[in-house]
């Protein structure tokens, strides 16, 4: 298949606003995306969770929007929207039938602009809660759930903002105050600190018109960019560090991450090939050997999550079936992990997982929300947007050298964390529970 | 800084038709329907028949799931592991799988290799081999899965929510994937006895969507596939059974010790797919449980800050699958959240929905109809949901008039014949000891606790 190509424009207003249009009449849907600089890394100590809590304050109302409004009119719209907050960034996403795009819009601007009139007590209490609720159903109350903390705390040491989860803590949260809000949103909320990605059936020449009304108005806030601690890091963590986890678990499961290249590293491309080879899908290593032949697993996972701050992190896990000796378990694992790094991959291995890439990447694509999505995300982590048709061809290019190398320099002893989550009561850690 | 106070309107929205689609059927039966989509070079081939779990005899309950699953796993011709390489050669995710209602095969291939993916789905449907081994491993996968619901407290209480509503003579008071007593049993002879049984070319119904511009998909469909009869042992449909449970309304109550949210089912047989108001259900189940300003989530969520998300709504299969509210709650508030979901239940019958909520739910669903056909995937699992459920051709183009038909009346005549909180149960996971008392003393019926055995 010929590899489609995404024609753009890409411009600053004034006020430092970034503005990236691309055009696609195929259906009469558009998409609106707009991404802040601003994660859970730049949360201090005792602030966090402050991001993703300031994202819930987002849908709360703005001057001339009411609590919940946000989303009511976009539904009314026929649209859908929301938001997410990860450790690098924070986005806001509208998809809408194209004849709704300056709602979209509107909405978008009258919040940057005017958030902090709608900041109440009530409001932000109330969305205190529903984020307590959020952590309690994503993490506390899930089995395994405290993963993700565990894996983050190990790979990044207690000075480095990604040390930290974005739910943040329940003390946190519970001491976070308006005034602590005000300021959040003040230092990182400006135009000149956002990425606004328009696709789908719009007239450009309009859709400008419109950013430039609503939005240009909006002051830049000349203090950004936000200072942020030196967040370079040893390519690996120096050591391997072990945690048995009791937990009301009924299977055992080994969950492990490791550092990995920044995300625009060529390396990682690389990586993320490793990945499909290794854990992506039924004719993968992991799968074959863990899942199908040794029967040791019930299921395998890989995958990198792509950061900028001086690591990646890839992390994956393998559950174990009952009455698997564990020991034998990781070694097997480690085993197929190891082997990456000594021998390159076979043709066929290599053409298949780039046929499997290629097909998820044009998935994705097809769809305006991801396009728009990925048009911001690498205007804000790699001041390049041209990267959305770069990074198949980056992804095809890829040589089983190239594959070898990366995983001889990641997938070594001294670069992991490996946790090993076991029925809790279980007399013999060694052992799954039968 | 200058703003603009005044909401912008909207331009008017360009036409949207939901794609033609034509029908061909083959010499054997297999029924084909294309749809043309320009410019969509990835295409979605599914081929669907609409025999699922809720057909299974009780002692055979998970064996569809199963079969489905082990159909991948080789073939006269391939192993799993052949078929899985052959299939990734291509670009192309080959995945069978069933459900309540339905079991199909499927691939997502690049216009230029449907031939030779749908070689792979002939194949796979046609002439699965069941090998013993493949199949015994999907089994213990499947017990071993069994083993994981239990411990996640959501899957849990969906699994104790319908045991508690559905009669034990139903198919719907057990997980689609079967119970431990019943999957314990299968073996492969009982999947290549099902697949004999089963799969009727006569039944079924092959949808390809995407650009298929210079693609003959019918002379390529009858290649591939009209050559396959069926066996002599074809059983033909059955009647679903969906009888609720005799016990009425009541709270059963499973116990998390330590747990720091309840999950909170309540709810009761729900509807088929096939009911003459299906649309006014739909504005009716938006409007109560499934926008964000629905009454549940704005109370539950943004008004008392109980839950991330509370909804609720009908499961409407080839026979009338659960009607349930559910949120997750903190522990504290589980009484409260309850009584505020019942509120809500007996709110949308006796507090009839105003003009803004009705424009609210409807303006949504008509409005967002063009969105949920972007790809080729998601146009063919329409078409797929008309075929299985045995709708007329019709049913997606003229669904946006329907709902703007849909007046307060109609909701509220929706609400009153289907939302019954008088029958409704209640099914909790929770850390009991923390709100047992408060929930006996909000008299909401008999009350049974479970907690697990002393270690």
């Amino acid at each position: 298949m010929p590899i489609p190509t995404v024609a753009f424009s890409d411009e600053r207003l004034p006020n430092g606003l970034r503005l990236i249009i691309a055009e696609d009449h195929l259906a009469p849907v558009v998409a609106v995306n707009i991404w802040y600089g601003v994660g859970s890394k730049h949360e201090v100590l005792g602030k966090t969770g402050f991001a993703h809590l300031f994202e819930h304050v987002m849908f709360q109302g703005s001057a001339h929007v009411g609590k919940a409004e946000h989303i009511a009119l976009v539904q009314a719209a026929g649209g859908t929207c929301n938001g997410t907050t990860w450790l690098d960034r924070t986005n806001y996403f509208e998809t809408l039938p194209s004849n709704q795009l300056e709602l979209a819009l509107w909405l978008e601007a009258d919040r940057l602009a005017t958030l902090p009139a709608a900041l109440s007590q009530e409001n932000l209490d109330n969305q205190r809660e529903v984020v307590k609720n959020e952590k309690r159903w994503s993490y506390d109350n899930r089995p395994y759930g405290s993963w993700v903390e565990k894996v983050l705390a190990a790979l990044y040491p207690p000075s480095h903002p990604y040390h930290h989860p974005t739910i943040g803590s329940m003390a946190d949260l519970d001491a976070a105050s308006l005034d602590d809000v005000a300021a959040f949103f003040r230092l990182h909320y400006a135009p000149n600190n956002a990425v606004l990605s328009i696709v789908g059936d719009v007239d450009p020449a309009q859709a400008r018109e419109w950013v430039r009304r609503y939005f240009g108005p909006i002051p830049a806030n000349p203090v950004l960019p936000a200072r942020l601690p030196d967040m370079a890091l040893p390519e690996t963590l120096g050591g391997e560090v072990r945690e048995i986890v009791p937990d009301r678990v009924p299977l055992a499961r080994i969950i492990w991450g490791v550092r990995s290249p920044p995300f625009g590293d060529t390396r990682l491309d690389a990586l993320d090939l490793a990945g499909q080879i290794l854990a992506g899908g039924k004719g993968s290593r992991l799968h074959r050997r863990l899942v199908r032949e040794d029967r040791l697993a019930q299921d395998v996972a890989l995958f990198s999550m792509g950061l900028v701050g001086g690591a990646s992190l890839t992390c994956g896990w393998a559950t174990a079936r009952p009455g698997v000796d564990l020991e034998r378990f990781e070694a097997t694992f480690w085993e197929e992990l190891e082997r990456m790094t000594r021998e390159p991959v076979s043709d066929d291995e290599l053409a298949r997982a780039k046929a499997l890439t290629e097909a998820d990447e044009l998935g994705a694509l097809m769809r305006v929300e991801e396009r728009a999505d990925r048009l911001s995300m690498y205007a804000t982590l790699l001041d390049d947007p041209g990267m959305i048709n770069r990074m198949l061809p980056r992804y095809l290019a890829v040589t089983a050298d190239q594959i070898r190398d990366v995983c001889a320099s990641v997938f070594v002893p001294d670069n992991r964390l490996v946790l090993t989550y076991v029925p809790a009561g279980a007399a013999e850690p060694a052992e799954a529970a039968a | 800084m200058t703003l603009v106070e005044t909401r912008p309107g909207h331009g008017e929205p360009r036409p949207y038709h939901f794609p033609a689609f034509r029908r061909h059927r083959l010499s054997n039966g297999i029924n084909v329907i294309t749809v043309h989509l320009p410019q969509r070079e990835l295409l979605t081939a599914v081929l669907v028949e609409a025999i699922g779990a809720g057909d299974e005899r009780p002692d055979e309950a998970g064996l569809t799931l199963l079969m489905a699953r082990a159909l991948t796993e080789g073939t006269r011709s391939r192993d799993a592991v052949d078929l899985v390489e052959a299939a990734e050669r291509l670009g192309a995710s080959l995945h069978a799988e069933a459900g309540w209602d339905a079991l199909s095969v499927g691939v997502d291939v690049p216009a230029g290799r449907l031939d030779p993916a749908l070689d792979l789905v002939a194949e796979v449907m046609s002439e699965p081999s069941f090998p013993d081994a493949e199949v015994e491993r999907l089994r213990d996968e499947r017990l071993n899965d069994i083993l994981q619901a239990r411990a996640d407290p959501r899957r849990r209480a969906d699994e104790g929510f319908i045991d508690t509503i559905y009669a034990d003579s139903s198919p719907y008071h057990r997980p689609a994937g079967g119970t431990k007593a019943t999957v314990e049993r299968i073996d492969a002879g009982a999947c290549r006895e099902m697949h004999l049984r089963q799969f009727d070319p006569n039944r079924m119904t092959l949808i390809v969507g995407g650009d298929l511009q210079g693609i003959d998909v019918p002379e390529l469909a009858q290649r591939k596939l009209g050559g396959w009869t069926p066996s002599a042992t074809c059983e033909g449909p059955r009647v679903i059974d969906a009888a609720a449970a005799p016990n009425g309304h009541r709270v059963r109550l499973l116990d998390r010790p330590g747990s720091v949210q309840t999950e909170i089912r309540v709810g009761h047989v729900g509807l088929r797919r096939r009911i003459p108001d299906f649309h006014a259900v739909s504005v009716m189940s938006a409007i109560l449980g499934g926008l964000f300003n629905s009454r549940l989530n704005r109370v539950l969520r943004e008004e008392r800050g109980y839950t991330y998300g509370a909804g609720a709504g009908f499961d409407l299969r080839r026979a009338a699958g659960p009607f349930s509210a559910r949120a997750a709650v903190n522990t504290e508030v589980t009484v409260p959240a309850i009584e505020a979901t019942l509120a809500e239940l007996e709110g949308i019958r006796d507090r009839p929905v105003t003009d803004d909520e009705l424009h609210a739910a409807r303006d949504f669903l008509v409005g967002v109809f063009p969105l949920r056909f972007e790809t080729p995937a998601a146009v063919v699992g329409a078409i797929s949901g008309i075929v299985v459920h045995g709708l007329p051709d019709d049913e997606l183009a003229r669904y946006r008039d329907a709902m703007e038909a849909v007046d307060r009346e109609a909701v509220t005549e929706a609400a009153r014949a289907h939302v019954r909180p008088g029958d409704a149960s209640i099914l909790l996971v929770g850390a009991a000891d923390e709100f047992l008392p408060a929930l006996e003393a909000a008299n909401l019926g008999a009350i049974t606790v479970e907690r697990e055995p002393a270690a």
